[in-house]
This record gives C-alpha cells, structure tokens and sequence, in this order.
C-alpha cells in the first residue's frame, strides 16, 4: 500500500508585517512557517491506512525551498517513511496549477494506490492544488473528504457538502483525496521521532532531475499575480440606523444574504 | 471578447442560491467586457431548472442532462470540457463551492486553462483580473492572465449580487457530451445529515455572541432561543466565561476559540482586543452595542447602537 | 509594536503639586514584606514596577514612630537615619527609571499591637481596635495631638530626605487620621470631636504642618476611605466623605481614594470571588463626579483592562489609575501596552495570596500569575528577562500541563532550551485550575452586604497568560489527549523529563488531623465524593450533604457554595476551630461567612467524623471526643487531603539503568506531584526549576539572599555573595 501526501510549508503573516515596496510581496522577515494544517490531517489518515495494511509506505512530498525542509522532516518525524523535496529558482511564484503540475511529475513514477492532499492550503488558500493534481496524474478524486474506508481495491469515502450534508461515495484505487480537518486526530512527533526523521530518506530535486523544463511549468500556471496591496480600510462599520425594527430587519436581511 | 459562461448548481433536484450570484457576476463582467453570457446547468434535471436560469441578459442557456443521481467530479469534468471545447469562451464562471472544487481546478490542468479561486471581485483589462485574497485574506491580490484564452474562475460564495431568476424566456439549448454516461469514476451511495456533537463554534456558519451586555446569566437562556430561531451557534466573550455563566468551549478570543463564520452577530460585547483577535477574520461582522465608541465596531462591517434586548425581540420578529 | 492611540490617554503626564507624572500608571502604596529592614527586596521590588513603565510606585503602610508598630505584620518604618538610608535605595532605584516615589505615612492607634516596641499607641477615644484583639490606646489630649502631629511632620522630613517625590498622609483603612474623623471610633467632645470641622480638625490640622514642612518639595497626597461601609455610624460617601475631601482640598496635591477599613479590608482589596474590576466605583466614583474636588484623583479596583482604564479616565471617574495586585502581577502592565504586547499582560486572577503573606504576619509576598514577585532581588529573576540556559541544547518533557507543567515548560522555553514538549492527558491545559475555576458561585443571588458570590472564573487567567505565551514559543511542543505511560517517557527521546502530574483528593477519609482514614469513608460508592466528583457531576448529590473539610482553605466551602445554592441542605463540619482558616489571610472569609450563613449552611467546627455508614455520619467533639453527634444524610464530601500523583514519577525513578540507557540525564517532579500545595507554591515550585534547570544541581534549590544583620561591617556585596553564581540572575 503506497500512499502519497503531498504537503506544504505555509507562510503566517506577523501581526506587523511589511509588503515590499515595489508591492509585488511580502517582506520575508515577515514572515513564520509551518506545516499547513490541513497536511497534519492528510498525513495521519496516511500513516492510520499503512498501519492497517501492515506494510507499505507513506511517501511525504512537498515543492518548497529549505524553509519546506522543516515541514518534510515533521512530516517524516509523524510517520512518513521517505520524502522528497523539489525546488527550482523559477518556482519561486508558482501558483497552485504549476505546483501540481511538478508534484504530478514527482509523484507519477512512484504509481501510489492513493495520493492524500489537504483541502488547502492556510496561506494561499486556493483549495485547487490537490484537484488539479489529480487532473495531471489522471487520477479519480474526490474533494473535501471527511472519512475514509479502504476496501481492496476501493474505498468508501464522506464529501463534506454545505450546509451540514455529506454524500457517501465508493470510488476505485488509485485514488487521489483531499483531505478536510477533524478527520482524525493527527499525532504529534515524539522528541525521538523527531531526531530519528533526520535519518529518513529525504530527496532533493530540481526541475531538470523531474525532466521538466521551466517554460513547461510556466505554461502549467493559470494566473499571474499583478498586484499585492492591503485591504482597502472600510470607513469602519456601516451604521445601520432607524428603528430597532428597520434595524432588525435589516439584520435578518443581511443575514439571509451572506448564510443562505 | 469571445464569451462568458456560467456554471450553475444543482443539488438533490433544486437549483443552488449560488446560481444566480455567478449569473450576476457574469452580467456584471459582460457590462464591462462585452461578449455573450451563457448559463449552463450539467444535473440529470438540467432540463428542469433551465428556465429559471435565463435572467435578463442571460444571452443563452445551455442543459446537460448527466446521469442520475447527481454531481459526479469526473463527469462535469467531461461536460465542462465539452461546453468549453464547442464555445471556446474567455471566462467560464463557477462558484468556489464543494461541487467545483471538487472538478474545475482538474480541468484547468488537464486544458491548460487560466485558473483563480475564491475570488472576491472580477474586472477586464484586456483579459479577466480576478481579486482574491493573499495570506489568508490578510492582504489582497489582483491576478491576471497572460496567454490563457479561457480562464475558469471560482467565485466566493455570497459577496456578488445576484441577478433576479429567469422567467423562461430565454430557450435552452440542449447539449450532448460523448461518453458523458461513461464518465463517473466514483459511485453515489447516499447522503446523510450530520449529528451535533459538541459544540464546536469553530465550524459554525453563523456565530450569535453574546458579551457582558446580557448581564446577568439567567438572560443567556433569551439568546439561546434566539440563536436558535437563526440557526446560529451561540458563542461568547471571555467575561460570561469567566463569571462561570457558560463553558469556554463556547470562548472567542485569544485564549478561547478564533472563528471565521460568514456571519458573526455580536451583541453586547465591546470588543476588548483580545476579543477581536478571535473573530475580526470572520466573512461578516455585524455588532449591535448600546455605545458608539464600543471597539468593536472598528471590525464590524455593519453596526447597531441598540439595546440587544430590545433587537433580538425585533429580529425575532421580523423572522417570522 | 506601536502604542495604539486608544491608549494614549494613559501615556499623559499630569501635574501633582511641584512633581510630574509621566503617564497615569500609578502603584498605590501595598505591602509586600520587605519594610525598612529589607531595603534589596523593597526597592527592586518597587523598581521592577518602575522599570515595568508605572509612573509612581509606592511604599507599603510608613509608620511615623516607634508607637505605630504592626509586628508581626511588616510595615515600612521611617523612625530614624537608618531607614532614611535603606529607603532612599528604592527611591534611587525608582528615579533611575523615571518613576515617582510615594510614601504612605502611617501611623495606626489601637490597630497596631506594637509587640516590637511595647510602646502604647495612642488614638482619639480609649476604644479597643476593632482589629486587633485587645489593644487599648491611650486617650490623646492636646498635648498628644500636637506630639504625634509632629510625629507626622519629622516623619516627613525625613521622607523627603530619602528621596520620596509624594509625602501621604495616611488616613484610609480606619488609620489614625480616619479614627479622628469618623464616629465610629471618635467619641471625643472637646475640639477634636463632635460636629464634622472638629472631627475633621486633627487630619486637617496634619495636612497643613506636613504641608508646610515638605509642601515646596514634595508633593502631598492623601489616602481617604471615602465610606467605612458601616452606614450612618460611620463615614458615608454621600456625606462626610465628599464632605471631607471638599474641607481638605487646598491641602492636597493628590487624593487617593479607597473603602472600607483595616477589620474588614477586603471590602478594598476585594477578591475577584467576590468583587469584579473597579468594583469601587460606586463610592470612589463620586468625588469627581459630584464636582467635589480639584486636584488628580487616583483609585484602585483591581483593574488589570486597558480598555477599563481608558473609560475610567475618559468618563472622569478618576484622573490616576492606581493599582496594587495589578502591577503585582504584572509589573510590566505599562510597557505592555505602550508597545501593543496586550497578549502579553499578565492580569491579576484576584486570588489574594500576596495578601495573605502580609495578613499571616512576617513571610515575603508572592504572587500566582508572577513567580518572581518578591523575588527580584533575594533570587535576582526579573519577570520579563530570561537568560538562554547553559544546557539549552537539552530537550525536555513536561509530563502535566497543570500549573506547575505550564509555567516550567514556558520558563524553559524562554530560556531558549532546544525543544520542550509539554504533554498532558487531558484535552486541554490548566489542569486542576479548570474544575476549580468553575466553583466560587453559590445561588447567584445578592449577598447580604455588597455582592454576589462570582465565582474563581479569573483563575482562569492562570491558564489564559500561559497558553498564549506556550502558543508564541517556536521550541515548546504542547500535545494534548496524551497519558504517557513509563515506558513511552523513556522512549520519548528527552535529555530532561519533568513530572508535573498533579495530585487526586483521599478516597478514604486520610486526613492531617487524626492521620488516618475514617472508618467508612470510600468515594468509589455513588453517594460520597471527592471535591472534583462534585464538580464533574459524574454522580448525582443527594438532598442532604455532609462536606468534611480539614484543608482549611477554599475547597470545602466552595463546595458548599455550590450544593447549597442548588438547594441541598449542607452540613459543614471541620476539625478546625474555624471554617476555611487561610482565607481570613485572604480577606475572602467574610463574605463566605456572609453567603454560607444566607444560604444555611449548619457549620459544625471543632468537630471530627470518626465513622461513615449509609445515611448517617458519626462524629465527635474534638476537645471531648466522647461527646458524639450524629449527622443524617444522603451524600457526603470528603475534602480531607490530597495525595500526590507521582506513580510515574517513582516508577521512572526506580529504573537508573533504563534512564541512562534511553539517554535521560536529569529527572524531576515538580508541583503537587511533588508535594500537595498552593497554586501560587506549584507555579513556583515550576519556575524555580525551569530558572535553575542549569545549576549544578537543579533539584535543590539555590541559595538566596537572606536580607539579616550579618556581625561587623557588611557591605551590599557581603549580602549578594550568598546568591551563588547563576546563569539567570539580573541583580544589576
């Protein structure tokens, strides 16, 4: 049983950050990393499946530079057997397209049985790398799953939907998932699993190890970012006033638009 | 401007409130960019819900009747693939919801696509520009894209007006998709709704909270009943926690719970920093305050200087 | 970080008399055990306050003369050259910082027992303190008056001799200016007694000689209880209080403002069980409100919010925030907010325990929230600065995420060790302080004298400052829902393994008293209890209730609190002569009294169970054990003592071999673990160690400076080299 959890190094924000001033980032010494939430989540339900199985391997990969280092190395000291890190200059500002498309590259010679992403990402945010994996890999998916249950050769999976509904599904392996928090309860690393992830097997590799070129990744990315500023400041609160009636009315109004 | 097209939703028979706030984003787009907007619907009652998705300026109305039950990720891959290959539009609209997410960032890779999520404004330069936000909505990012012709676009859920629904007047086009039956990679087994568990206010949708204003702690029971005629979960300041009036499970703030529901209506707290810390990241703040100089409505997007007892009779009110 | 402008308003300077504040944080004179007689402990103290951003810090209750002598309790004292020279240590200390320095000048009558001095104390009618058991003063004529006033006026020389910037004349807490003017205790008919201009004369008469002795250096301030909460009898707000203030205006540069008296002064120092922030401000909040007065008022009320300060001073109820326990805690309170480091303010929980030092008469002061109150010279820790530990590259487990778990692993994470992780079995930190701070409510309702039983809820806080510290520290781990078991602590990979794991209450009856179960006693059947079974709810209490309470602190009455405001009939019984002892010391005793008498509590003390049978607990007199009662109930409570929970600990310990073959250097047991104790002695106990963890041999602790008379000439240093060399020392 071969599982895959691609993860990521997330960048927070201090309280006090700085952009930079031609606005096309933010200063990095601004800036702390982790390991993405959501990844602790998809490399418990990893680690939980190779347990059941008894044998197999859980495969940590992550496209990042020596700050993602960390988070492979928390990744390996959680469970993850082996890692592999990629990083190339001209990934620097690669969008969540382009990352797959260097995460599928990665990923496709290892053949896994299942490939478990986040749902997304804290700081990007753009819930589209797992998916879009899967289009690369051409793999079946399913999105936002809150439970897994491997049968041979398949598994029968929860989508979280809105509102509090979720569908069961049954769905072929290979597979890819993405995975939503609370899912399980992710353990933490020991001080020794922590030491001993240092000893795991950790590849790095640039574009050209994977055989991509950088106009082939470039081409991959679906946006370009143009613009970095801060949010326009509101004039704070628009005051709603007239009667506690109006205003109540108004309330539920408001309420009704943005809950549904 | 070769053309915009819309992803509507259904789910279990019915059309999704969402359609309509991509339709509006879509007329709104076409009133700077040009360009026909077509709706299309892939559910296997496509045919059914056509009509109402011909709002006015809707240009076209497209159906694609999938298999039965419902969603499938790998068949609205296939029809949103077929739609895009036969209309070659610039920008295909869909919601940043379970159902696209689940399918329209794989298109986008498979095509080669342009591609942004959760996008908070929409504009045309040449080309689309999509605004969304950067580092977890605390910065903003304008996005363009160079050398895409057809760039998909995940819309946030409730922030575009929506356009008022079809009266039929637009006829809808029937589309077939080769091999559309054979499409589904994954097997619908059944739906099922969710039990409450403990309460956990960190996934609610809607916060009702409650601050030292309530007083006293036999008036929370009060906003219990109203947080329930909402359909909001009930959450609190730290000062009721600490008074022992209500556990801190229920404690937004920083050294309770920070939350990030579309709606959080506070009513009666004042908006002690450590307060706001909690909740400031949340999709709408609505706070309701006897006093005008109450922090809070420094965060608030929309406020109230009004009793709380006095509104939430009011609310309750005007919700039924 | 930036000061937000909301707050600037606490950054404005304001004029008392010939001195400038600098900003509005003002450290109300308190005690703190250290006196004249140790003047390291006081003026770093004082200074770590002054350091920490407070525009004035005071010294606690001066007395004038040999005549006003509290011992056991420790007052500051200015009776000679001497202490003129051990006080100007603190004001050079505080004017190195930019801080004024106040003191409160004392002197106390019929209160003040005078045991060192065996002097007689004087006061205005020869009525026996309402305080102090048995303490005549002698009547004073003119002759007296003029005598002690003058007391006052060489009492203030020398103050501004040492240094101090503002000179108290100190009538509050039913002190001798106070005892002149209030009814209560002045039954006088000359011209000191009777109408309000004679009772008033002899503090009025005090103002003006201080005034015109120091008036042109210092400035002259003075601490009122503006109602004695007594009613008519006694001073009343609404009358002879803004009465007074008004009289005594044009002689005061600064009012500082209080209630209540000595015998029952925490109606002032009011604990959060009872009182909540500003809690004054119905009385205090009148001077400036009804236009009494023009110079700077400053108040207390426990007041740790900023948001709290700004409307206090924005809505004109006072012009000064003053605070005691607040800059206890957090002596840094100002800094913190000047920089925006709010998530880092360290609020007071209210507790009283720093109290409760001074009320026991003689040991130093301590605080919950901060370890190193009282601390800052004799060990030389300094709240805010942690020096990297000399062994940081160990990694260490914290085995307990209780009181003593949190603050050690915080300590050491500042103190930049490799890595600490923090584990605890339950699902959230804090561990006993999160059922405790639930108790404290009894029925909710009205007590019979200003309040309502609030409940601990601000011991919380305990948890609240350490989680978000533990949150900011890149190299501390916590993990939750975690029960190490022995073996999993010896593979766990840690250099440094700290047990933390708390304690659990007797099953069986053991007790301190007769050091032996009680026959019958068994908290595993479903009708009788242990404190946190109570609190759990895991099993219903039955109507009657039976509590036995050999602690003698807030444990079994607050259990009582609690079932009888949920209306069971509540049977107390202790063998103590007094229920809940060490709360006296915390000033939280009368209103317990107050609320268990309301809520009909049958309180049975001096009394022991011998035998628990199924609806009847048989017990005894303890001065005449043959004499039996018999109690009938449903349920009965056992809060008879507390037994370590250092199973793991012993069973680590016993395998040397083992720990060196995993490569555990150094293994500890910290806080109730260790030994059942205080809180305020388990978050100690943590940081004591986390601040030692690289001496040679932390788990004794290290010497500290004992402020004594050594024999011969000694010099500062003879009393600093008592503190051997650590890394984490800052005695500058």
């Amino acid at each position: 049983m071969k599982v895959v959890v691609p993860v990521k190094q997330v960048a927070l924000l201090d309280d006090e950050f700085e952009l930079l001033d031609d606005g096309s980032g933010v200063d990095p010494d601004s800036l702390e990393w982790d390991l993405n939430e959501w990844d602790s989540f998809s490399l418990e339900a990893a680690v939980q499946i190779k347990e059941a199985a008894g044998e197999g391997e859980v495969l940590a990969v992550t496209v990042g530079d020596e700050e993602a280092e960390e988070g492979l190395l928390s990744a390996l000291a959680k469970g993850a057997d082996r890692g592999i890190r990629v990083w190339d200059e001209d990934l620097a500002d690669a969008g969540p397209l382009a990352v797959a498309r260097v995460l599928a590259a990665a990923i496709e010679p290892e053949s896994p049985d299942l490939v478990l992403c986040g749902v997304q990402s804290s700081d990007a945010v753009n819930s589209a790398t797992g998916i879009a994996l899967a289009g690369y890999l051409d793999l079946a998916h399913v999105a936002v799953v809150k439970s897994i249950e491997l049968n041979s050769g398949s598994a029968t999976v929860e989508r979280e939907l809105e509102g509090g509904l979720v569908e069961i599904l049954r769905i072929g392996l290979p597979a890819l998932l993405t995975i939503q928090t609370g899912i399980n309860e992710p353990r933490y690393a020991t001080l020794r699993a922590i030491k001993q992830a240092r000893d795991k097997p950790l590849a790095v590799m640039t574009l050209s190890d994977l055989g991509l070129g950088a106009d082939a990744v470039e081409a991959a990315d679906g946006s370009h970012r143009r613009r970095l500023a801060h949010p326009e400041k509101g004039e704070g609160a628009e005051m709603l006033n007239g009667s506690t009636a109006e205003v109540a009315a108004r309330i539920a109004e408001i309420v009704r638009e943005r809950v549904g | 401007m070769a053309g915009i097209l819309v992803i509507a939703e259904a789910r279990r028979g019915e059309l999704r409130e969402v359609s309509f706030e991509l339709i509006g984003a879509a007329l709104s787009l076409k009133a700077q960019a040009g360009g026909p907007v077509a709706v299309a619907i892939v559910d296997p009652e496509a045919e059914k819900h056509a009509p109402a998705l011909g709002s006015d300026g809707v240009d076209e109305v497209l159906t694609v009747t999938s298999p039965p039950p419902g969603f499938e990720a790998h068949v609205a891959q296939r029809a949103l693939e077929a739609l895009i290959s036969e209309a070659d539009p610039d920008v295909v609209i869909a919601a940043h919801s379970i159902d696209a997410l689940g399918f329209i960032p794989a298109v986008a890779a498979a095509g080669g696509f342009g591609f942004a999520s959760d996008v908070t404004a929409l504009g045309w330069d040449g080309g689309p520009i999509a605004t969304r936000g950067a580092y977890g909505d605390k910065l903003v990012a304008e996005y363009d894209f160079p050398g895409k012709a057809t760039t998909l676009l995940l819309l946030r859920v409730g922030i575009f007006a929506p356009a008022q629904p079809g009266s039929g007047s637009v006829v809808a086009r029937a589309v077939t998709v080769d091999g559309l039956d054979g499409a589904a990679r994954s097997e619908h087994l059944d739906y099922r709704e969710v039990q409450e568990g403990d309460v956990d206010i960190t996934k609610s949708e809607f916060l009702l909270s409650i601050g030292r204003g309530v007083e006293d702690k036999d008036n929370i029971e009060r906003f219990e009943e109203l947080a329930e005629k909402l359909g909001a979960t009930l959450s609190v300041s730290r000062p009721l926690v600490d008074a022992g009036w209500m556990p801190s499970s229920r404690q937004v703030g920083q050294s309770g719970k920070t939350v990030k529901p579309r709606v959080y209506l506070a009513m009666g707290i004042s908006g002690a920093v450590q307060h706001l810390a909690g909740m400031r990241g949340a999709d709408t703040i609505i706070a309701v305050n006897t006093d005008p100089e109450a922090p809070i409505f420094t965060v608030a997007h929309y406020g109230a200087v009004q009793d709380m007892f006095e509104l939430a009779d009011a609310l309750e009110q005007s919700l039924s | 970080m930036a000061r937000d402008p909301k707050y600037d308003i606490l950054f404005e300077p304001i004029q008392i008399g010939p001195k400038t504040l600098k900003n509005r944080f003002y450290q109300v004179p308190h005690c703190i055990g250290a006196g004249s007689e140790k003047p390291g402990m006081q003026a770093y103290h004082r200074g770590m306050k002054a350091e920490g951003g407070w525009g004035a810090c005071c010294t606690e209750y001066c007395s004038i003369h040999p005549e006003s002598d509290d011992t056991s309790r420790v007052s500051a004292r200015i009776w000679d050259e001497g202490d003129v020279r051990n006080l100007a240590a603190m004001t050079d200390r505080l004017h190195q910082f930019g801080a004024l320095a106040g003191i409160e000048l004392w002197y106390g009558g019929p209160h003040a027992p005078c045991m060192e001095s065996r002097a007689t104390p004087r006061g205005p009618s020869q009525i026996a303190s309402d305080f102090e058991l048995n303490i005549f003063p002698r009547y004073m004529d003119k002759d007296d008056i003029n005598e002690v006033q003058q007391m006052y006026v060489d009492a203030a020389i020398r103050a501004r001799d040492a240094g101090f910037d503002i000179v108290y004349v100190y009538g509050a807490h039913a002190y001798l200016p106070f005892q002149f003017l209030s009814p209560f205790y002045n039954r006088r008919t000359d011209e000191y007694g009777g109408s309000f201009e004679n009772r008033a004369r002899f503090w009025r008469e005090s103002l003006e000689k201080v005034r015109e002795a120091v008036g042109d250096d210092c400035a002259i301030a003075s601490r009122f209880a503006v109602d004695h909460l007594l009613g008519p009898t006694s001073i009343q707000v609404g009358e002879d209080g803004v009465r007074f203030v008004e009289y005594c205006d044009d002689l005061v540069d600064l009012w500082d403002l209080t209630v209540g008296d000595i015998a029952e002064w925490g109606q002032n120092a009011g604990p959060s069980r009872f009182f909540e922030e500003n809690h004054e401000k119905p009385f205090t909040g009148q001077v400036k409100a009804g236009n009494h007065t023009n110079k700077p008022v400053v108040g207390v009320g426990r007041v740790t919010n900023p948001d709290t300060m700004v409307a206090i001073i924005k809505s004109g109820q006072f012009d000064i925030i003053g605070a005691a326990r607040p800059s206890i805690s957090d002596p840094f309170l100002p800094k913190k907010i000047e920089e925006g480091r709010l998530d880092d303010i360290r609020e007071c929980i209210g507790c009283n325990q720093c109290i409760s030092r001074w009320e026991i008469g003689g040991p130093p002061m301590v605080c919950t929230q901060n370890a190193t109150a009282g601390e800052e010279y004799r060990r030389g820790w300094h709240p805010e600065k942690f020096h990297p530990a000399a062994n940081r590259e160990k990694s260490v487990l914290v085995i307990g995420a209780g009181p003593a778990g949190m603050e050690c692993a915080m300590v050491l994470g500042k103190r930049e060790m490799a890595a600490v992780h923090l584990v605890e079995a339950d699902a959230e930190i804090g561990g006993s302080v999160n059922w405790i701070s639930q108790l404290g409510h009894s029925d909710g309702k009205e007590n019979l004298f200003r309040g309502t039983a609030r409940g601990l809820g601000e011991w919380k806080r305990i948890v609240n400052y350490r989680q978000i510290q533990l949150d900011k520290l890149r190299n501390v781990e916590v993990h939750l829902k975690s029960r190490l078991s022995a073996q999993e602590v010896l593979e766990y990979g840690a250099e440094i393994v700290i047990v933390a794991t708390g304690c659990h209450y007797a099953t069986d009856g053991m007790n301190a008293a007769t050091h032996a179960p009680i026959d019958g006693a068994d908290t595993s059947l479903d009708w009788q209890f242990t404190p946190d079974q109570v609190v759990s709810g895991a099993k219903p209490v039955g109507k009657r209730v039976l509590i036995l309470e050999n602690e003698a602190y807030f444990m079994g009455v607050s259990i009582a609190q609690k079932l009888a405001g949920e209306g069971h009939e509540v049977t107390f019984v202790t063998q103590a002569g007094e229920i809940a002892d060490y709360m006296h010391y915390t000033l939280e005793a009368p209103m317990l009294h107050r609320d268990l008498d309301r809520l009909g509590v049958d309180i049975h003390t001096y009394t022991m169970l011998e035998k628990i049978e199924p609806g009847v607990c048989h017990a005894y007199d303890v001065w005449n054990p043959a004499h039996k009662e018999r109690f009938e109930v449903d349920s009965v409570v056992l809060c008879t003592a507390r037994i370590s929970n250092d199973e793991l600990y012993r069973e680590l310990k016993a395998d040397q071999a083992r720990l060196e073959s995993e490569g555990i250097e150094q293994l500890f047991v910290i806080g109730d673990a260790a030994a059942p104790r205080m809180i305020v002695d388990s978050i100690f106990d943590g940081h004591r160690l986390a601040r030692e963890i690289d001496s040679p041999n932390p788990a004794m602790p290290l010497p500290f400076i004992r402020e004594r008379r050594l024999w011969g000439d000694a010099s500062n240093e003879d009393y600093k080299a008592q503190l051997l060399n650590t890394p984490d020392v800052v005695v500058a």
